[in-house]
């Protein structure tokens, strides 16, 4: 945990430095997780600022220190889950839109440019974007926030408060789906590369 | 290496990896704090300005309950304005009453022989 719960304790109490504590500990993170849930680098900061009011008038509810990451997530997740009804804009990739980013994409990783090209870099994120398109929005932001985020299926199932079982299950299921629109793009582009 | 070589789960944790480092969060502008606290301000407003106009309208609900509660409560005194009476009898009652010659004055009856 980035901050003590006596600052939390603080924060509850009404003491703005306090929470200003808090922001600037975690902001960078929220900002991470938005930035790779809703994939638009300019409403970044929007949902971020609507995840930390939301944290703001709810802070008094929370009673124990070791709920709070798990309960900044879920605001994060239902923060983003609220922008993307809101804008409904998912982008609906056609998969043979997909071949020509998945070799982009390809190319980038295998030449290890990935993250020194802003250019690849953004090849490789609408590819991820357009793969994760194969699972329901939900799933979608479960799966990133397991294969992306790096949480443990502890801090997921506080997350979601379901069982491990239901989550295992769901997460098994959305990478099955994504693996397979992986596979079929994969295999339409080898008869190109061989060609 | 080529990512699309090789096991498809090796090669979608690679990928997500990829975009992981693609995806890097960005910095903050400076304008974060400043327009957070502004927000929080605004919503604090605005909630405060429904739960005062709310207060105000269950004030003014209460004051007419009462206020009709009393009417209701008062002795009303007999007006002799038909429409004032509640029953089509009562206002009949008052319009012809024990005194009334039509209904109370005997009958004469001119029982000699007409010439």
């Amino acid at each position: 945990m980035l901050v003590d719960f006596e600052l939390i304790k603080r924060a509850q109490a009404g003491e703005g430095a306090a929470f200003n504590e808090i922001v600037l500990a975690y902001r960078k993170r929220i900002l991470g997780t938005i930035n790779r849930l809703i994939a638009r680098p300019e409403d970044v900061e929007d949902v971020a600022q609507e995840v930390f009011l939301r944290l703001y008038f709810s802070l008094d509810q929370l009673r124990t220190a070791e709920v709070f990451e798990p309960w900044l997530y879920r605001l994060t997740v239902n923060a983003a889950y609220d922008y993307l009804r809101k804008q409904r804009r998912r982008q609906e990739y056609r998969m043979s839109d997909l071949s020509e980013q998945q070799m982009m994409m390809a190319d980038a990783v295998a030449g290890g440019r990935a993250e020194q090209d802003e250019r690849e870099s953004k090849k490789t994120r609408e590819s991820v974007d357009a793969l994760l398109g194969a699972v329901s929005e939900a799933d979608r932001i479960l799966l990133m926030l397991k294969e992306l985020e790096g949480l443990s299926l502890k801090e997921l199932e506080k997350i979601y408060n379901i069982n491990e079982n239901a989550l295992k299950v769901r997460l098994f299921r959305a990478r099955q789906r994504v693996l397979k629109a992986f596979e079929s793009v994969a295999k339409r582009k080898e008869p190109a590369r061989a060609g | 290496m080529d990512v699309l070589h090789g096991n498809s789960d090796d090669q979608l944790d690679a990928l997500f990896r990829a975009y992981r480092h693609a995806t890097a969060a960005p910095n903050p502008s400076t304008s974060f704090m400043p327009v957070l606290w502004q927000k929080i301000e605004a919503r604090q407003n605005s909630t405060f300005s429904f739960r005062r106009m709310a207060n105000a309208l269950v004030t003014a609900a209460l004051a007419t309950s009462i206020a009709l509660g009393l009417y209701m409560s008062l002795p009303r005194a007999k007006s002799s304005n038909p429409a004032a009476y509640s029953t089509y009898v009562e206002a009949l009652a008052q319009a012809n009453t024990i005194e009334t010659p039509d209904i109370v004055a005997p009958v004469r009856l001119d029982l000699s022989e007409p010439q």
